[in-house]
Protein backbone atom coordinates (compact mmCIF):
# COMPACT_ATOMS: atom_id res chain seq x y z
CA UNK A 1 0.00 0.00 0.00
CA UNK A 2 1.48 3.37 -1.00
CA UNK A 3 2.07 6.20 1.42
CA UNK A 4 -0.57 8.32 -0.31
CA UNK A 5 -3.16 5.57 0.01
CA UNK A 6 -2.58 5.07 3.68
CA UNK A 7 -1.75 8.50 5.08
CA UNK A 8 -5.40 9.51 5.52
CA UNK A 9 -5.52 8.08 9.02
CA UNK A 10 -2.39 10.06 9.91
CA UNK A 11 -4.15 13.18 8.57
CA UNK A 12 -7.26 12.36 10.64
CA UNK A 13 -5.14 11.95 13.78
CA UNK A 14 -3.38 15.27 13.04
CA UNK A 15 -6.75 17.02 12.70
CA UNK A 16 -7.89 15.56 16.01
CA UNK A 17 -4.69 16.78 17.69
CA UNK A 18 -4.98 20.29 16.20
CA UNK A 19 -8.59 20.59 17.31
CA UNK A 20 -7.76 19.34 20.77
CA UNK A 21 -5.29 22.22 20.96
CA UNK A 22 -7.98 24.61 19.64
CA UNK A 23 -10.30 23.50 22.47
CA UNK A 24 -7.64 24.34 25.04
CA UNK A 25 -7.09 27.77 23.46
CA UNK A 26 -10.86 28.39 23.43
CA UNK A 27 -10.81 28.10 27.24
CA UNK A 28 -8.39 31.05 27.32
CA UNK A 29 -11.06 33.09 25.55
CA UNK A 30 -13.48 32.20 28.31
CA UNK A 31 -10.95 33.44 30.87
CA UNK A 32 -10.48 36.69 28.93
CA UNK A 33 -14.26 37.21 28.89
CA UNK A 34 -14.43 36.78 32.70
CA UNK A 35 -11.48 39.14 33.20
CA UNK A 36 -13.14 41.73 30.95
CA UNK A 37 -16.35 41.57 32.96
CA UNK A 38 -14.50 42.01 36.27
CA UNK A 39 -12.56 44.92 34.83
CA UNK A 40 -15.66 46.77 33.62
CA UNK A 41 -17.28 46.32 37.03
CA UNK A 42 -14.24 47.86 38.68
CA UNK A 43 -14.12 50.69 36.13
CA UNK A 44 -17.77 51.51 36.80
CA UNK A 45 -19.35 54.30 34.75
CA UNK A 46 -16.17 55.10 32.86
CA UNK A 47 -16.35 51.70 31.11
CA UNK A 48 -20.13 51.68 30.67
CA UNK A 49 -19.78 51.39 26.90
CA UNK A 50 -17.46 48.39 27.28
CA UNK A 51 -19.86 46.36 29.39
CA UNK A 52 -22.15 45.15 26.58
CA UNK A 53 -19.04 44.08 24.70
CA UNK A 54 -18.05 41.72 27.51
CA UNK A 55 -21.33 39.91 26.85
CA UNK A 56 -20.30 39.56 23.22
CA UNK A 57 -16.88 38.20 24.28
CA UNK A 58 -18.64 35.74 26.57
CA UNK A 59 -20.96 34.70 23.77
CA UNK A 60 -18.02 34.21 21.39
CA UNK A 61 -16.17 32.28 24.07
CA UNK A 62 -19.17 30.01 24.82
CA UNK A 63 -19.76 29.27 21.15
CA UNK A 64 -16.07 28.62 20.52
CA UNK A 65 -15.62 26.35 23.53
CA UNK A 66 -18.74 24.28 22.83
CA UNK A 67 -18.04 24.10 19.08
CA UNK A 68 -14.41 23.16 19.70
CA UNK A 69 -15.46 20.38 22.06
CA UNK A 70 -18.01 19.09 19.56
CA UNK A 71 -15.58 19.32 16.64
CA UNK A 72 -12.86 17.70 18.70
CA UNK A 73 -15.14 14.76 19.48
CA UNK A 74 -16.04 14.37 15.79
CA UNK A 75 -12.37 14.56 14.81
CA UNK A 76 -11.41 11.95 17.41
CA UNK A 77 -14.18 9.67 16.11
CA UNK A 78 -13.05 10.29 12.53
CA UNK A 79 -9.50 9.38 13.48
CA UNK A 80 -10.70 6.10 15.02
CA UNK A 81 -12.90 5.34 12.01
CA UNK A 82 -10.07 6.06 9.60
CA UNK A 83 -7.95 3.38 11.28
CA UNK A 84 -10.86 0.91 11.03
CA UNK A 85 -11.31 1.92 7.40
CA UNK A 86 -7.60 1.38 6.76
CA UNK A 87 -7.86 -2.09 8.32
CA UNK A 88 -10.91 -2.96 6.19
CA UNK A 89 -9.26 -1.54 3.04
CA UNK A 90 -6.11 -3.57 3.77
CA UNK A 91 -8.09 -6.74 4.34
CA UNK A 92 -9.84 -6.28 0.99
CA UNK A 93 -6.47 -5.85 -0.73
CA UNK A 94 -5.18 -9.05 0.87
CA UNK A 95 -8.34 -10.92 -0.09
CA UNK A 96 -8.18 -9.56 -3.65
CA UNK A 97 -4.61 -10.84 -3.87
CA UNK A 98 -5.79 -14.30 -2.76
CA UNK A 99 -8.47 -14.35 -5.48
CA UNK A 100 -5.86 -13.33 -8.03
CA UNK A 101 -3.34 -15.95 -6.90
CA UNK A 102 -5.80 -18.79 -6.43
CA UNK A 103 -7.87 -18.81 -9.60
CA UNK A 104 -7.31 -22.55 -9.92
CA UNK A 105 -7.86 -23.35 -6.26
CA UNK A 106 -10.62 -25.89 -5.69
CA UNK A 107 -11.75 -24.23 -2.45
CA UNK A 108 -11.67 -20.62 -3.63
CA UNK A 109 -15.46 -20.31 -3.38
CA UNK A 110 -15.20 -21.06 0.35
CA UNK A 111 -13.92 -17.51 0.75
CA UNK A 112 -16.88 -15.86 -0.96
CA UNK A 113 -18.93 -15.51 2.22
CA UNK A 114 -16.21 -13.79 4.24
CA UNK A 115 -15.16 -11.73 1.21
CA UNK A 116 -18.69 -10.40 0.75
CA UNK A 117 -19.11 -9.82 4.47
CA UNK A 118 -15.87 -7.84 4.65
CA UNK A 119 -16.82 -5.88 1.53
CA UNK A 120 -20.21 -4.99 3.03
CA UNK A 121 -18.58 -3.89 6.29
CA UNK A 122 -16.13 -1.82 4.29
CA UNK A 123 -19.00 -0.12 2.40
CA UNK A 124 -20.87 0.69 5.64
CA UNK A 125 -17.68 2.00 7.20
CA UNK A 126 -16.97 4.11 4.12
CA UNK A 127 -20.47 5.65 4.21
CA UNK A 128 -20.13 6.47 7.93
CA UNK A 129 -16.67 7.84 7.34
CA UNK A 130 -17.83 10.14 4.50
CA UNK A 131 -20.75 11.32 6.62
CA UNK A 132 -18.36 12.16 9.48
CA UNK A 133 -16.10 14.10 7.10
CA UNK A 134 -19.10 16.11 5.91
CA UNK A 135 -20.22 16.80 9.48
CA UNK A 136 -16.73 17.90 10.47
CA UNK A 137 -16.45 20.22 7.45
CA UNK A 138 -19.78 21.89 8.29
CA UNK A 139 -18.84 22.37 11.93
CA UNK A 140 -15.43 23.81 11.03
CA UNK A 141 -17.02 26.25 8.59
CA UNK A 142 -19.54 27.32 11.22
CA UNK A 143 -16.94 28.02 13.91
CA UNK A 144 -14.73 29.81 11.38
CA UNK A 145 -17.68 32.09 10.59
CA UNK A 146 -18.16 32.85 14.29
CA UNK A 147 -14.49 33.64 14.72
CA UNK A 148 -14.70 36.31 12.00
CA UNK A 149 -16.65 38.45 14.45
CA UNK A 150 -13.55 38.61 16.69
CA UNK A 151 -11.94 41.26 14.44
CA UNK A 152 -15.03 43.49 14.66
CA UNK A 153 -15.22 42.83 18.38
CA UNK A 154 -11.60 43.90 18.83
CA UNK A 155 -12.23 47.19 16.99
CA UNK A 156 -15.34 47.95 19.04
CA UNK A 157 -13.45 47.10 22.25
CA UNK A 158 -10.61 49.45 21.25
CA UNK A 159 -13.09 52.28 20.58
CA UNK A 160 -14.78 51.77 23.95
CA UNK A 161 -11.42 51.37 25.73
CA UNK A 162 -10.37 54.79 24.45
CA UNK A 163 -13.46 56.26 26.18
CA UNK A 164 -12.70 54.59 29.52
CA UNK A 165 -10.09 57.09 30.67
CA UNK A 166 -6.34 56.59 31.31
CA UNK A 167 -6.78 54.38 34.39
CA UNK A 168 -8.48 51.51 32.53
CA UNK A 169 -7.67 52.14 28.86
CA UNK A 170 -4.53 49.97 28.75
CA UNK A 171 -6.20 47.09 30.54
CA UNK A 172 -9.25 47.21 28.26
CA UNK A 173 -7.03 47.55 25.18
CA UNK A 174 -5.27 44.44 26.39
CA UNK A 175 -8.62 42.61 26.53
CA UNK A 176 -9.27 43.70 22.93
CA UNK A 177 -5.87 42.40 21.83
CA UNK A 178 -6.38 39.11 23.69
CA UNK A 179 -9.74 38.51 22.02
CA UNK A 180 -8.24 38.93 18.60
CA UNK A 181 -5.07 36.94 19.30
CA UNK A 182 -6.87 34.00 20.86
CA UNK A 183 -9.46 33.97 18.07
CA UNK A 184 -6.64 34.08 15.50
CA UNK A 185 -4.94 31.10 17.17
CA UNK A 186 -8.14 29.05 17.10
CA UNK A 187 -8.85 30.13 13.53
CA UNK A 188 -5.38 28.99 12.47
CA UNK A 189 -6.10 25.47 13.78
CA UNK A 190 -9.56 25.49 12.23
CA UNK A 191 -8.33 26.58 8.78
CA UNK A 192 -5.52 24.01 8.88
CA UNK A 193 -8.00 21.30 9.87
CA UNK A 194 -10.48 22.34 7.16
CA UNK A 195 -7.75 22.03 4.50
CA UNK A 196 -6.69 18.66 5.93
CA UNK A 197 -10.27 17.40 5.99
CA UNK A 198 -10.51 18.26 2.29
CA UNK A 199 -7.65 15.81 1.62
CA UNK A 200 -9.46 12.90 3.30
CA UNK A 201 -11.24 10.50 1.02
CA UNK B 1 4.23 -20.66 -1.07
CA UNK B 2 5.03 -24.36 -1.20
CA UNK B 3 2.78 -26.90 0.50
CA UNK B 4 3.89 -30.45 1.25
CA UNK B 5 2.09 -33.26 2.98
CA UNK B 6 4.49 -34.73 5.54
CA UNK B 7 2.12 -37.26 7.10
CA UNK B 8 -1.12 -38.93 6.10
CA UNK B 9 -3.29 -41.54 7.79
CA UNK B 10 -6.91 -42.58 7.51
CA UNK B 11 -8.07 -39.95 9.96
CA UNK B 12 -5.70 -37.02 9.51
CA UNK B 13 -2.85 -35.39 7.67
CA UNK B 14 -0.04 -32.92 8.37
CA UNK B 15 0.84 -30.28 5.78
CA UNK B 16 3.78 -27.87 5.93
CA UNK B 17 3.68 -24.49 4.16
CA UNK B 18 6.80 -22.46 3.48
CA UNK B 19 9.66 -21.59 1.14
CA UNK B 20 7.60 -18.74 -0.32
CA UNK B 21 9.53 -17.38 -3.31
CA UNK B 22 7.49 -14.15 -3.32
CA UNK B 23 8.28 -13.36 0.31
CA UNK B 24 9.94 -9.93 0.86
CA UNK B 25 13.69 -10.52 1.36
CA UNK B 26 14.03 -8.72 4.67
CA UNK B 27 11.64 -10.94 6.61
CA UNK B 28 12.65 -14.26 8.08
CA UNK B 29 11.39 -17.38 6.31
CA UNK B 30 8.84 -19.35 8.32
CA UNK B 31 7.23 -22.77 8.26
CA UNK B 32 3.50 -22.98 8.90
CA UNK B 33 1.85 -26.30 9.71
CA UNK B 34 -1.69 -27.55 9.36
CA UNK B 35 -3.33 -30.67 10.75
CA UNK B 36 -6.39 -31.69 8.75
CA UNK B 37 -8.89 -34.15 10.19
CA UNK B 38 -12.31 -35.25 8.94
CA UNK B 39 -14.26 -32.03 9.54
CA UNK B 40 -11.72 -29.65 11.03
CA UNK B 41 -8.31 -28.18 10.50
CA UNK B 42 -5.77 -26.66 12.87
CA UNK B 43 -3.41 -24.03 11.52
CA UNK B 44 -0.26 -23.69 13.60
CA UNK B 45 1.83 -20.51 13.84
CA UNK B 46 0.02 -19.04 10.81
CA UNK B 47 2.66 -16.34 10.30
CA UNK B 48 2.97 -12.61 9.82
CA UNK B 49 0.86 -10.08 7.95
CA UNK B 50 3.29 -10.06 5.02
CA UNK B 51 2.61 -13.75 4.39
CA UNK B 52 -1.15 -13.68 4.83
CA UNK B 53 -2.24 -13.65 1.16
CA UNK B 54 0.26 -16.33 0.20
CA UNK B 55 -0.75 -18.45 3.19
CA UNK B 56 -4.49 -18.15 2.65
CA UNK B 57 -4.01 -18.91 -1.06
CA UNK B 58 -2.00 -22.02 -0.18
CA UNK B 59 -4.42 -23.14 2.53
CA UNK B 60 -7.56 -22.98 0.37
CA UNK B 61 -5.87 -25.20 -2.17
CA UNK B 62 -5.97 -27.87 0.54
CA UNK B 63 -9.18 -27.21 2.51
CA UNK B 64 -12.17 -24.83 2.40
CA UNK B 65 -11.65 -21.78 4.63
CA UNK B 66 -14.57 -22.80 6.87
CA UNK B 67 -12.78 -26.00 7.76
CA UNK B 68 -10.12 -24.10 9.67
CA UNK B 69 -11.77 -24.12 13.07
CA UNK B 70 -8.63 -23.90 15.19
CA UNK B 71 -5.51 -21.77 15.19
CA UNK B 72 -2.48 -22.27 17.39
CA UNK B 73 0.15 -19.67 18.25
CA UNK B 74 3.12 -21.11 20.11
CA UNK B 75 3.90 -17.64 21.47
CA UNK B 76 3.36 -13.95 20.75
CA UNK B 77 5.99 -13.07 18.15
CA UNK B 78 5.03 -11.16 14.97
CA UNK B 79 6.32 -13.88 12.63
CA UNK B 80 4.04 -16.31 14.49
CA UNK B 81 0.73 -14.50 14.68
CA UNK B 82 0.75 -10.86 13.48
CA UNK B 83 -1.61 -11.95 10.68
CA UNK B 84 -4.30 -12.61 13.32
CA UNK B 85 -6.30 -9.47 12.46
CA UNK B 86 -6.72 -10.77 8.90
CA UNK B 87 -7.49 -14.38 9.88
CA UNK B 88 -10.05 -12.84 12.19
CA UNK B 89 -11.86 -11.56 9.09
CA UNK B 90 -11.25 -14.65 6.97
CA UNK B 91 -12.47 -17.35 9.35
CA UNK B 92 -16.14 -17.54 10.26
CA UNK B 93 -15.79 -19.63 13.41
CA UNK B 94 -12.42 -20.36 14.92
CA UNK B 95 -10.64 -20.65 18.25
CA UNK B 96 -7.07 -19.54 18.84
CA UNK B 97 -5.13 -21.74 21.27
CA UNK B 98 -2.20 -19.90 22.73
CA UNK B 99 -0.45 -19.44 26.10
CA UNK B 100 -2.78 -17.80 28.63
CA UNK B 101 0.11 -15.50 29.45
CA UNK B 102 -0.06 -13.73 26.09
CA UNK B 103 -3.80 -13.19 25.65
CA UNK B 104 -3.77 -9.48 26.47
CA UNK B 105 -0.80 -8.96 24.17
CA UNK B 106 -1.89 -11.10 21.22
CA UNK B 107 -5.27 -9.37 21.13
CA UNK B 108 -3.38 -6.24 20.06
CA UNK B 109 -3.05 -7.84 16.61
CA UNK B 110 -6.83 -7.43 16.22
CA UNK B 111 -9.29 -10.10 17.28
CA UNK B 112 -13.02 -9.48 17.24
CA UNK B 113 -14.45 -12.76 15.96
CA UNK B 114 -11.99 -15.48 16.86
CA UNK B 115 -12.25 -16.92 20.37
CA UNK B 116 -9.14 -17.05 22.58
CA UNK B 117 -8.49 -20.29 24.44
CA UNK B 118 -5.63 -19.68 26.84
CA UNK B 119 -3.47 -22.77 27.36
CA UNK B 120 -2.57 -23.21 31.05
CA UNK B 121 1.13 -23.37 31.95
CA UNK B 122 1.05 -27.15 32.41
CA UNK B 123 -0.29 -27.70 28.86
CA UNK B 124 -3.46 -29.26 27.53
CA UNK B 125 -5.13 -31.23 24.77
CA UNK B 126 -7.08 -30.46 21.63
CA UNK B 127 -9.42 -32.98 20.03
CA UNK B 128 -9.74 -32.63 16.31
CA UNK B 129 -12.39 -35.21 15.35
CA UNK B 130 -10.61 -38.54 16.07
CA UNK B 131 -7.22 -36.94 16.58
CA UNK B 132 -5.93 -35.91 19.98
CA UNK B 133 -3.16 -33.33 20.03
CA UNK B 134 -1.14 -32.31 23.08
CA UNK B 135 0.14 -28.85 23.97
CA UNK B 136 3.59 -29.49 25.43
CA UNK B 137 5.10 -26.76 27.66
CA UNK B 138 8.21 -25.15 26.18
CA UNK B 139 8.35 -22.04 28.37
CA UNK B 140 11.36 -19.76 27.96
CA UNK B 141 12.23 -21.46 24.68
CA UNK B 142 12.33 -18.72 23.77
CA UNK B 143 9.20 -16.98 24.99
CA UNK B 144 8.20 -16.93 28.66
CA UNK B 145 4.85 -18.48 27.70
CA UNK B 146 5.49 -21.05 24.97
CA UNK B 147 4.09 -24.38 23.76
CA UNK B 148 4.83 -27.12 21.23
CA UNK B 149 2.18 -29.34 19.66
CA UNK B 150 2.60 -33.12 19.84
CA UNK B 151 0.65 -35.61 17.80
CA UNK B 152 1.11 -39.13 19.30
CA UNK B 153 -0.55 -40.85 16.35
CA UNK B 154 1.63 -39.20 13.73
CA UNK B 155 4.59 -39.04 16.14
CA UNK B 156 5.19 -35.45 15.13
CA UNK B 157 6.31 -32.63 17.41
CA UNK B 158 5.75 -29.10 16.13
CA UNK B 159 8.56 -27.49 18.09
CA UNK B 160 8.13 -23.78 17.32
CA UNK B 161 11.46 -21.95 17.56
CA UNK B 162 13.24 -24.97 19.04
CA UNK B 163 15.31 -26.54 16.27
CA UNK B 164 15.10 -23.41 14.14
CA UNK B 165 17.90 -22.64 11.71
CA UNK B 166 18.87 -19.46 9.89
CA UNK B 167 19.65 -20.22 6.28
CA UNK B 168 18.62 -19.44 2.70
CA UNK B 169 14.92 -19.43 1.80
CA UNK B 170 15.09 -22.19 -0.81
CA UNK B 171 16.81 -24.98 1.16
CA UNK B 172 15.40 -28.52 1.34
CA UNK B 173 12.55 -29.20 3.75
CA UNK B 174 14.36 -31.91 5.74
CA UNK B 175 17.75 -31.99 7.47
CA UNK B 176 19.98 -34.17 5.29
CA UNK B 177 23.26 -33.88 7.20
CA UNK B 178 22.92 -33.14 10.92
CA UNK B 179 26.56 -32.14 11.51
CA UNK B 180 26.47 -29.66 8.64
CA UNK B 181 23.19 -28.30 9.95
CA UNK B 182 24.50 -27.51 13.46
CA UNK B 183 26.27 -24.21 12.59
CA UNK B 184 23.01 -22.91 11.14
CA UNK B 185 21.23 -23.48 14.46
CA UNK B 186 23.89 -22.63 17.04
CA UNK B 187 23.69 -18.82 17.24
CA UNK B 188 19.89 -18.89 17.04
CA UNK B 189 19.57 -21.12 20.09
CA UNK B 190 22.35 -19.51 22.11
CA UNK B 191 21.01 -16.00 21.59
CA UNK B 192 17.26 -16.51 21.61
CA UNK B 193 16.96 -19.17 24.30
CA UNK B 194 17.52 -17.53 27.70
CA UNK B 195 17.69 -20.43 30.16
CA UNK B 196 19.70 -23.65 30.46
CA UNK B 197 17.34 -24.78 33.20
CA UNK B 198 14.27 -24.37 30.95
CA UNK B 199 16.11 -25.99 28.05
CA UNK B 200 17.14 -29.06 30.04
CA UNK B 201 13.65 -29.47 31.51
CA UNK B 202 12.23 -29.39 27.98
CA UNK B 203 14.76 -31.95 26.69
CA UNK B 204 13.87 -34.26 29.57
CA UNK B 205 10.14 -33.83 28.86
CA UNK B 206 10.47 -34.38 25.13
CA UNK B 207 12.70 -37.47 25.51
CA UNK B 208 9.64 -39.21 26.94
CA UNK B 209 7.70 -38.67 23.72
CA UNK B 210 7.82 -40.96 20.73
CA UNK B 211 8.89 -38.65 17.90
CA UNK B 212 9.47 -39.45 14.24
CA UNK B 213 9.53 -35.86 13.07
CA UNK B 214 10.40 -32.64 14.85
CA UNK B 215 9.08 -29.62 12.96
CA UNK B 216 10.48 -26.18 13.78
CA UNK B 217 9.02 -22.86 12.66
CA UNK B 218 12.21 -21.83 10.80
CA UNK B 219 14.58 -24.00 8.79
CA UNK B 220 14.36 -27.74 8.27
CA UNK B 221 12.43 -30.65 9.71
CA UNK B 222 14.31 -33.31 11.72
CA UNK B 223 13.43 -36.89 10.87
CA UNK B 224 14.24 -40.27 12.46
CA UNK B 225 17.64 -40.37 14.19
CA UNK B 226 18.18 -36.66 13.68
CA UNK B 227 15.53 -35.98 16.33
CA UNK B 228 17.63 -37.73 18.99
CA UNK B 229 20.79 -36.08 17.67
CA UNK B 230 19.13 -32.70 18.05
CA UNK B 231 18.08 -33.43 21.65
CA UNK B 232 21.65 -34.50 22.53
CA UNK B 233 23.14 -31.43 20.86
CA UNK B 234 20.65 -29.04 22.46
CA UNK B 235 21.15 -30.58 25.89
CA UNK B 236 24.88 -29.96 25.74
CA UNK B 237 24.57 -26.42 24.37
CA UNK B 238 25.12 -23.51 26.75
CA UNK B 239 22.45 -20.91 26.12
CA UNK B 240 21.33 -17.50 27.31
CA UNK B 241 22.62 -15.69 30.36
CA UNK B 242 25.51 -18.06 31.08
CA UNK B 243 27.21 -17.00 27.85
CA UNK B 244 30.26 -14.76 28.32
CA UNK B 245 30.33 -12.98 24.99
CA UNK B 246 27.40 -10.61 25.38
Amino acid sequence: MSKLDSNYFVAAATIAAKLDYATKVAHQLSLTASNARALTLRAGQSAAGFRPLTDAIHRLSDITVSSSKKINAIAAMLSKMSVEKYRADSAMKYFDAVYLKSKDSRHLASLDKVYNRTKESQAVLMADYQQKIQQLTQELEAVEGELRSAVVLKTLCQVEASQAGPLYQDALDNVAENVEQIAAKIKEQVIFSRHQVATLH
Amino acid sequence: MKAEKIFESKDHAWIVFGRDIDKPNAIIDTNQYMVVSKNNALLMDPGGIELFSAMLSAVIKEVPAQKITHLFASHQDPDIISSLGLWDLALTEATLHSPWLWEGFIRHFGMQNIEYDGIPDEGGRLHLDDVSLEFIPAHYLHSSGNFNVYDPKAKILMSGDIGAALEADDVPLFVDNFDEHVPKMKMFHQRWMPSNKAKNAWVKRVRQLNIDMMCPQHGRIFKGDDVGKFLDWFESLEVGLTMDKL
